[in-house]
């Protein structure tokens, strides 16, 4: 929790270093990196109660989508809130749907859910379709750092639901019903109540990032807003950082989107390879990710 | 205390529990016994929610719970402790024993929730494997965990299922002293048993189950003197 002040901090203070004319391009990756951890923050919060997601993709580009169509009727932040309650419904129905849904079926299940959303947002009218929408920069673009400031307090935000939540009575119900469903329920945990609050929760922090999202490419279309890799980026983040940590996905995300972005300056073309055969690597030799390792070489402590 | 009327449940064309009408009393240990297949496990996830029934009525401290799903039933009152035992395994003793304090009763506060815990480490001897994390733990004590879990929801009626096999003699004795001062605590025992031994020691009454049917109940020696009974156990052709 330490480091996670500490980074954010810097991330406060970021704008105010002397980088030259990598400045803007350094705001840019950090701003996109912030909301990637935001992202994988939600994600880590559905899974403590061992349900994996493929939808987060989806709760995102619904963010994205319903900020961008309501901020110029009700302004920036009211617009992000509204972006965040349309995922939260989003996922609550499909909660409701896939309750007594388990590993693969879930994911599937969820899988599902993020092509009917996208479908939905291709064949909408008032979407733009497949051509895509212009999204306003927020607040009308009377602060040009107001995108950047957007995404450290939707990452602050996360990182202290994240924080809270594993402090709270709720982790130990999340942590009894991943690791075994029956026992919590004959135990008097509420099981369904549990899921779908952590179903709302972390989907209306993805919704929320991707309000900001939009704001800062000032450009939507289905096919990224939707699109599956984010969904996949949303876990892949927290299993290199650390499952059903706080530490793990904020620190793997920033990591892993700094080297995705130096190995793209660095190689260029290809340059998904080597980041693919690094993430494997990780993936073979952290199994507890960052995080548990960390920890270990540490001696124990609390994973 | 735990009144059940017909209950039923089939899998397929299978009966495996079969109007099944019992009562336990308050304050008493109630064995169920019966050769493998009778049901008895079937019987206890009726009895606990994980299962509905096809047939019949359950009624808890004069409450109809047949429809009521697990997780209200250990909020009235019932706990479980399982045959196979199901710790959570990146959990230490004293977070899975936490779980059972905190949900078994709704709204139960963190910090009279770390109270039971403590006390029923004590009473279960689990205190100096407090912090080991259940994946580590030896059989005995993952029973143990088992156990104590259960009774950390602060049960009225606890079902035990088989809570002693693979025990040595030895320990199985030290579970029966501890079953003895659970009940002294208060709290109603139904349990499942396949030691003889066990059951006799424990049990004030006993309900025998065969092809999910109840074939006997009584006291320990009336119900091993039914001709029923032997035949259940020791084969028809006998």
């Amino acid at each position: 929790m330490i480091l996670a002040g500490v980074l954010l901090l810097l991330a406060l203070i970021l704008p105010a270093l002397p980088l030259g004319s990598w400045q803007a391009f350094a705001l840019d990756t950090a701003q996109f990196a912030f909301l990637l951890s935001g992202l994988a923050l939600s994600w880590d919060l559905l899974a403590r109660t061992g349900q994996l997601s493929l939808a987060h993709g989806a709760f995102f580009g619904l963010g994205a989508y319903t900020a961008a169509l309501t901020a110029p009727l009700i302004g920036t932040l009211p617009s992000l809130l509204a972006g965040a309650a349309v995922a939260a419904v989003g996922s609550f129905l499909l909660g409701l749907a896939t309750l007594r849904l388990h590993g693969m079926y879930f994911a599937i299940a969820t899988l599902a859910f993020s092509e009917v959303m996208r479908t939905f947002v291709l064949k909408a009218g008032f979407t733009g379709g497949s051509i895509g929408m212009i999204v306003a920069p927020p607040f009308d673009g009377r602060f040009p750092l107001g995108g950047y400031y957007l995404a450290v307090t939707v990452l602050g935000l996360c990182v202290l639901v994240s924080y809270l939540v594993s402090r709270s009575r709720f982790s130990y119900a999340m942590a009894a019903i991943r690791q075994g469903e029956p026992v919590a329920r004959v135990l008097g945990v509420p099981v369904v109540r549990v899921k779908l609050l952590a179903f709302l929760l972390s989907s209306a922090l993805a919704g929320l990032a991707g309000g900001v999202y939009g704001m800062k490419t000032l450009f939507l279309s289905p096919y990224d807003a939707f699109s599956l890799g984010r969904a996949v980026e949303a876990l892949v983040i927290p299993i290199f950082g650390g499952l059903y940590t706080t530490t793990g996905p904020l620190v793997g995300g920033l990591l892993l989107v700094s080297l995705e972005t130096w190995l793209r300056l660095r190689i260029g073309e290809g340059y998904l390879v080597v980041y693919g055969v690094l993430l494997i690597l990780a993936i073979l030799f952290l199994p507890r990710g960052l995080v548990g390792w960390l920890s270990r070489r540490r001696g124990g402590g609390h994973a | 205390m735990l009144r059940l009327r017909g209950l039923t449940k089939r899998f397929g064309g299978l009966v495996a529990v079969n109007e099944v009408s019992l009562e336990v009393r308050e304050g008493e240990i109630f064995a169920v016994i019966g050769p493998n297949g009778a049901g008895k496990s079937t019987l206890l996830n009726l009895i606990c929610g994980l299962l509905r029934p096809d047939a019949g009525s359950l009624e808890f401290q004069g409450r109809d719970l047949t429809q009521a799903p697990p997780e209200v039933r250990a909020w009235h009152g019932l706990g479980r402790a399982f045959q196979i035992v199901q710790p959570f395994p990146e959990m230490s003793v004293r977070e899975n024993l936490l779980v059972g304090a905190l949900f078994g009763k709704p709204r139960t506060p963190m910090s009279k929730a770390k109270k039971v815990v403590e006390e029923v480490l004590e009473l279960t001897g689990l205190a100096p494997k407090a912090e080991t994390p259940a994946h580590e733990l030896t059989l005995l004590e993952d029973k143990r965990l088992e156990l104590a879990r259960a009774l950390c929801t602060q049960p009225r009626l606890l079902l035990l299922d088989e809570v002693m096999a693979g025990l040595r003699p030895a320990e199985a004795m030290e579970a029966v002293e501890l079953i003895r001062k659970i009940r002294a605590s208060g709290v109603t025992v139904l349990f499942i048993e396949h030691l003889m031994p066990v059951v006799r020691a424990l049990a004030d009454r006993v309900v025998v189950m065969d092809y999910g049917q109840v074939i006997a109940q009584g006291v320990y020696d009336e119900v091993a003197a039914n001709p029923r009974v032997r035949e259940a156990y020791l084969g028809r052709s006998a």
